[in-house]
């Protein structure tokens, strides 16, 4: 397993306990949402993941080792775990593009004909080549977040925690962000962890599910596991994908023969509509 | 143009001009030189030629050559020159040595305009002016990136730099956060006396300060998430100036020189 959490318990200092005895593991490759609602634990547990917090107890082991927190370790861990945060002028800091995607590789220790050629890779993958000289208060909200996502891809990462990356962003942009992603893990391997609350994005990317509340965790499974059991789905204040919805009250309300996992996405449905049809047809 | 508006505009042009790609070495070198020869060419009759011609100069550089805005340049000319104005009406007036050109009898004393206060301030005007133009042909052809690697490179202390190129980051974020903190008040207060304006900005200004604080502390975070150590890195990549045109400048600076000589020399009867 390339991450597994053990027991995790996290208490900030004013006594709030954000996490409470969490165990959880995901494998290389895996695309993972974490679905919570505002202050269920979320951001807290992923910024366990790359170090940012300690666990008040319980353990985290990266590929079967245990987390260490000396300085060199949490350097290697935070090559290898790239975090992109919510808010996208959190992150950004330098002046420049180029010199704000640069910050991570150099700390790293590379040379500057190496980190030169790496920040134009990275803008390349993320589609912000045209930007590298331009101040990011130049740049729309969505232009930020890929450059966000540009600057944690030049540390070359292994896994990339994303904490809410399509919050306020417009369609396009969303869709636009969540391709992107997807093209990394499937090119590039990388183990993808996206915290949200919005559900309707949910299977569109993610094999693997974990489910918070006020900092328990409450079920673990696949999307289409998870959003059948709309009971656990209406215990933690969410709600399902607005397609599963809609096929829900069909087969309650309307007595539809539809099958017991619904359809969470657009092609999905796509399927069962087509099937329900046939059925018709064959009776008729 | 507000004043944020026109800072703003400023740093977008710095951005973007035609110049913007090229050598900031090559561009500080020029103003800087300039500058100098502006400030430093000697006081006497016909030397603020000197002046108007670097001032000339940089107004051809940043309108013709780096495409700067017109209406930019002007804006940020029109308040210095103001200013200006108002001085060397007042040093013409009241300053200067020597016979006066006329006197006019006040009841308590005799007020007397003299030669010297009126060169003194025709020379002020053109030196201001001309020293005016250089600095603005380099903030509005030059980012503060390209500046920040040069003083890097001048070996200016890092914490300062690191420090100045944070706040120049964040500015933007705050101006941003302060319209939006603005409008909101405006539009649940209106525009109430001014005890109530003064009451708004108090409340403005104590929240920005406590959004500052939480950003930095976020923004701490974050770096420390992509490996910070206490040393922010930078990618020393800019554009490396052009041999000739260095030599041009350098050329340009001779003639200058030659040409305050000449006129010296012509002036004190030597020649």
């Amino acid at each position: 397993m390339l991450f597994k959490i053990e027991h995790l318990t996290h208490q900030y200092s004013d006594g709030t306990i954000a996490l409470n005895d969490i165990s959880l593991e995901f494998d290389r490759g895996d695309r993972i949402a974490l679905l919570g609602t505002n202050g269920s634990g979320k951001t807290t547990l992923l910024n366990h993941l790359n170090g940012i917090l300690k666990p008040t107890s319980g353990t985290i082991y990266c590929e079967d080792k245990p987390l260490g927190y000396s300085s060199k370790a949490l350097l290697e861990l935070r090559r290898r775990v790239g975090f992109v945060f919510q808010d996208p002028n959190d992150q950004l800091f330098a002046p420049t593009v180029k010199q704000d995607v640069a910050f991570g590789p150099l700390n790293l220790g590379m040379s500057q004909e190496q980190v030169k050629s790496i920040v134009a890779d990275a803008l390349q993958t993320v589609g912000m080549s045209d930007f590298a000289e331009k101040p990011p208060h130049f740049l729309s909200l969505g232009q930020k977040k890929r450059v966000a996502l540009a600057g944690v891809l030049a540390m070359q990462p292994e896994v990339i925690i994303m904490d809410e990356p399509t919050s306020n962003l417009d369609p396009r942009a969303t869709s636009e962000i969540l391709h992107l992603l997807l093209q990394l893990n499937k090119e590039k391997g990388i183990t993808l962890l996206l915290a949200t609350h919005d559900v309707d994005m949910v299977p569109l990317f993610a094999n693997k599910l974990f489910i918070l509340k006020k900092g328990v965790l409450m079920s673990e499974g696949k999307p289409k596991e998870l959003f059948s059991n709309t009971e656990l789905i209406r215990e933690v204040y969410l709600r399902s994908p607005r397609i599963a919805h809609l096929f829900e009250v069909l087969k309650k309300e309307n007595n539809l023969p539809i099958a017991d996992d619904y359809p969470l996405t657009i092609s999905e449905a796509r399927k069962e509509i087509l099937r329900l049809l046939d059925a018709v047809k064959n009776v008729s | 143009m507000s004043h944020s508006d026109l800072y703003a505009e400023v740093d977008r042009s710095a951005y973007t001009n035609a110049l913007a790609k090229s050598s900031p070495i090559t561009k500080t070198f020029f103003a800087l030189s300039a500058l100098v020869l502006c400030v430093a060419a000697p006081t006497f009759v016909p030397t603020f030629i000197v002046p108007i011609l670097i001032f000339i100069l940089c107004t051809i550089l940043i309108l013709g050559i780096a495409k700067v805005n017109p209406r930019l340049y002007l804006n940020l000319l029109i308040y210095p020159t103001l200013m200006l104005v108002l001085s060397c009406i007042f040093l013409a007036l009241f300053f200067g040595t020597g016979d006066p050109i006329t006197q006019i009898s006040l009841p308590w004393t005799t007020w007397s305009i003299y030669k010297s206060g009126i060169l003194m301030s025709v020379h002020t005007f053109f030196r201001v002016e001309g020293a005016l133009s250089c600095l603005f042909f380099l903030v509005l052809t030059t980012s503060i990136t390209d500046l920040s690697l040069i003083l890097r490179r001048i070996h200016v202390p890092k914490v300062l730099l690191e420090i100045s190129l944070l706040i120049y980051r964040y500015i933007f974020v705050f101006l941003e956060v302060t319209e939006q903190m603005s409008t909101a008040q405006l539009m649940r207060l209106g525009k109430g006396g001014w005890l109530k304006r003064i009451r708004g900005l108090a409340l403005l200004a104590g929240n920005l300060f406590i959004r500052s604080l939480e950003q930095a502390e976020r923004t701490f975070t974050a770096m420390n998430a992509r490996g910070y150590d206490g040393n922010i890195r930078v990618l020393e990549d800019f554009p490396q100036p052009n041999k000739m045109m260095l030599i041009l400048i350098a050329l340009f600076n001779v003639l200058l020189i030659l040409v305050i000589y000449t006129l010296y020399l012509t002036n004190f009867g030597v020649l």
